[in-house]
């Protein structure tokens, strides 16, 4: 995997999807995340992402909302 | 007796499972080794007594967060026989690794797969015998709202909970390592026992939520929601706290007045005027909190909080909050004390203290009362209004502030993450076994201190013997006089100091402790306020009584929820002090300047 496709969540436009490659933060937020449902390899797609406020997530059957800060820790990538 | 735990995610219906496996009987209570309450209720399942308990909502047996330590030290604590782990039917590649997890705890287990109804009208097909073959325990299919599979359910638990034993466990961290094999395991299974089709779309949900969290639709909507909900619970709650009130004064009138004249006047007064006011003040409460929860779990139930929480999050997080303390901040407005009690929903204790800090400084209704009467008695009918809505300004900066000045030490380092549930229609049921716990929760908690306050407050303003109540000579005026140094640099006299103690008690009763303490009604009262205070101590007088301290059921309730007298400690210290400088800075400033 080539680090230009590398991008992370939060620089996703609403439709846009990729799939989980890591999260980048302390263990208790990742274990966190990751039992919300942002596991690796996983497939993330951007619901919402309005200008102001947090965006929604759909991972796989689940649906979360997020703040940019948080969604910026997980990194995704376009093939899996 | 037999001990059944139930766990899962939040949003799988636990609550309606719990509710329907045991009737209306259920209690909350204490357990050891755990600091919050927890819903049980006792039931017979065959020959055997069995004692249910529903556990908070967590997402991971291993987790970090509070209510997943709560859990584990649950299991630690209270060994279990039988444990039921609840799932959604339509998430299950997301919620399997939690019950093999719990699968792997060496406790009986037994998996429901709940909300069957919605994963079929997904196409999701789940094969629960395969399930049950990997898993070595029942698995079943039902929906808790239905009713469907429940006959099955009972005869299983039924038959394991009459073969189980419990077990004691381990330390359960010591198991983390074995999390990514349990999510292999996991999605291993799901391939092979659920087919789903390939998008799952949520139709009816989006649809909704193209409107109530469009763009610049969804704010407005947001505020026409929680009007309608502060109207239902506040004009609705109005009258009904009035007929409490009038029933418990009709009681006093007929059966209590005749006691003047039989018992002691100590006797008396300390039962009727201490103890008999003190019950009135906690049942003054009761209403609202019944209304408040009734409308909470509508807004919670139909999925809007999660709503809520997302549209109003980008306002909230500067102050180091989150939406759903918005909506409890809102609320304070009509009354604090069940906003105080809605933080619950806030599962990471920092957030949840920071808000629980910053509820009190909400302009409640009692106090709109109070300030009502003093501008109405000293302002033109054209100020009147200006110093109002200087009070509610005042209300909001202060809330803004100590969100600021609190929000870095409370603040956690939890992501904020929150599931955005499909709207489901709340169940009447559900909504009004709501209201009845936290009636039941403010009654037990709360309600002694209330009741001790009001009896410390008669005792101070009806003692020592000889004194006029509420007057001269009482330990309360003497207690007014002492703190003439500090009250004094913001215009306040030692007669209103007296009025403060009893807005101490409750806002309710400040204009009713000033017409007993100087026996006047009416134009003639108005009067009398004239005398005490000009129109800028009056207004530093009401700055004062809106940030010293909500009143002693607010008080409580902050320490029944924080269960922390430090924390109780800490937000009464601050509000006083912020009350002290707002008041001094506004009453110098305004003589300074030559008003």
């Amino acid at each position: 995997m080539s680090l230009t496709n590398l991008i992370n969540l939060s620089s996703l436009g609403i439709g846009e999807r990729g799939f989980i490659t890591g999260i980048h933060a302390p263990d208790s937020m990742r274990q966190r995340l990751q039992s919300m449902g942002l596991r690796t390899g996983r497939e993330a797609e951007v619901i919402r992402s309005p200008r102001l406020g947090p965006m929604q997530i759909r991972v796989g059957s689940v649906h979360l909302i997020m703040r940019r800060c948080d969604a910026a820790r997980v990194t995704i990538s376009a093939e899996r | 007796m037999k001990r059944f735990a139930i766990v899962g995610m939040p949003n799988t219906g636990k609550s309606t499972f719990f509710n329907r496996i045991t009737g209306s009987s259920s209690r909350v209570g204490n357990w050891p080794g755990v600091t919050i309450d927890l819903l049980s209720a006792r039931i017979v399942l065959g020959s055997e007594a069995v004692e249910v308990i529903d556990l908070p909502g967590i997402y991971d047996l291993h987790g970090f967060s509070e209510d997943e330590q709560i859990v584990r030290n649950f299991l630690e604590n209270n060994p279990v026989d039988l444990i039921g782990v609840l799932l959604n039917a339509s998430q299950l590649d997301h919620q399997l690794p939690l019950a093999l997890q719990i699968c792997k705890l060496g406790i009986q287990p037994v998996v429901l797969i709940n909300m069957i109804d919605e994963a079929d009208q997904l196409g999701i097909r789940i094969d629960a015998g395969a399930l049950a073959d990997d898993l070595q325990c029942p698995v079943h299919l039902l929906s808790a709202r239905h009713g469907t599979g429940f006959n099955e359910v009972r005869e299983t638990l039924t038959r394991s909970v009459s073969e189980a034993r419990p077990r004691p466990l381990d330390d359960m961290r010591n198991c983390l390592h074995a999390d990514d094999e349990i999510v292999q395991h996991s999605d291993e299974l799901i391939s092979r026992c659920v087919s789903a089709p390939s998008k799952l779309v949520r139709k009816v949900t989006e649809r909704i939520d193209r409107v109530l969290l469009h763009p610049w639709l969804g704010l407005p909507l947001f505020f026409a929601v929680m009007f309608l909900v502060f109207q239902v619970v506040y004009t609705l709650g109005g009258p009904l706290q009035d007929a409490v009130a009038f029933i418990l004064e009709s009681f006093k009138n007929t059966a209590l007045l005749p006691l003047e004249s039989v018992l002691p006047p100590a006797l008396y007064g300390f039962l009727v005027k201490g103890l008999y006011d003190g019950i009135g003040t906690v049942a003054s409460f009761v209403p609202v909190i019944i209304l408040f929860f009734f409308m909470m779990a509508i807004v919670e139930d139909s999925g809007y909080l999660a709503r809520a929480a997302f549209l109003t999050d980008s306002l909230m997080a500067r102050m180091g909050l989150d939406g759903r303390g918005f909506v409890m901040i809102l609320m304070g407005f009509g009354c604090n004390v069940p906003a105080l009690m809605g933080t619950r929903v806030m599962r990471s204790r920092g957030l949840r203290w920071l808000t629980m800090l910053v509820v009190p400084f909400s302009l409640c209704s009692a106090r709109l009362q109070v300030f009502v009467f003093i501008t109405t008695a000293l302002f033109s009918p054209r100020q009147a209004p200006v110093v109002l809505f200087f009070m509610y300004l005042t209300s909001f900066a202060a809330a803004f502030l100590t969100a600021v000045i609190f929000g870095n030490r409370l603040r956690s380092d939890e992501p904020f993450v929150l599931e955005l549930p499909p709207y489901r229609a709340p169940l009447l049921k559900q909504v009004l076994m709501r209201g009845w716990h936290e009636i039941h929760h403010f009654l037990r908690r709360a309600s002694t201190f209330i009741i001790s306050g009001v009896v410390l407050v008669w005792l101070l303003t009806h003692y020592p013997v000889g004194s006029t109540p509420g007057g001269a000579g009482t330990w309360a005026s003497m207690l007014g006089e002492g703190l003439k140094p500090v009250l004094d640099p913001i215009g306040i006299s030692a007669a209103m100091s007296v009025v403060l103690l009893f807005g101490f008690v409750a806002k309710e009763i400040v204009i009713g402790a000033m017409v007993a303490m100087t026996g006047l009604q009416g134009s003639a009262l108005n009067g009398y306020l004239g005398s005490q205070m000009d129109t800028i101590q009056a207004i530093s007088f009401m700055l004062f009584v809106l940030l010293y301290t909500p009143c002693l059921s607010t008080l409580a309730t902050q320490l029944s929820e924080s269960r922390s007298w430090k924390f109780t400690g800490i937000s009464l210290t601050w509000s006083l002090s912020l009350a002290w400088a707002v008041s001094f800075a506004f009453y110098q400033g305004a003589r300074a300047l030559g008003y």
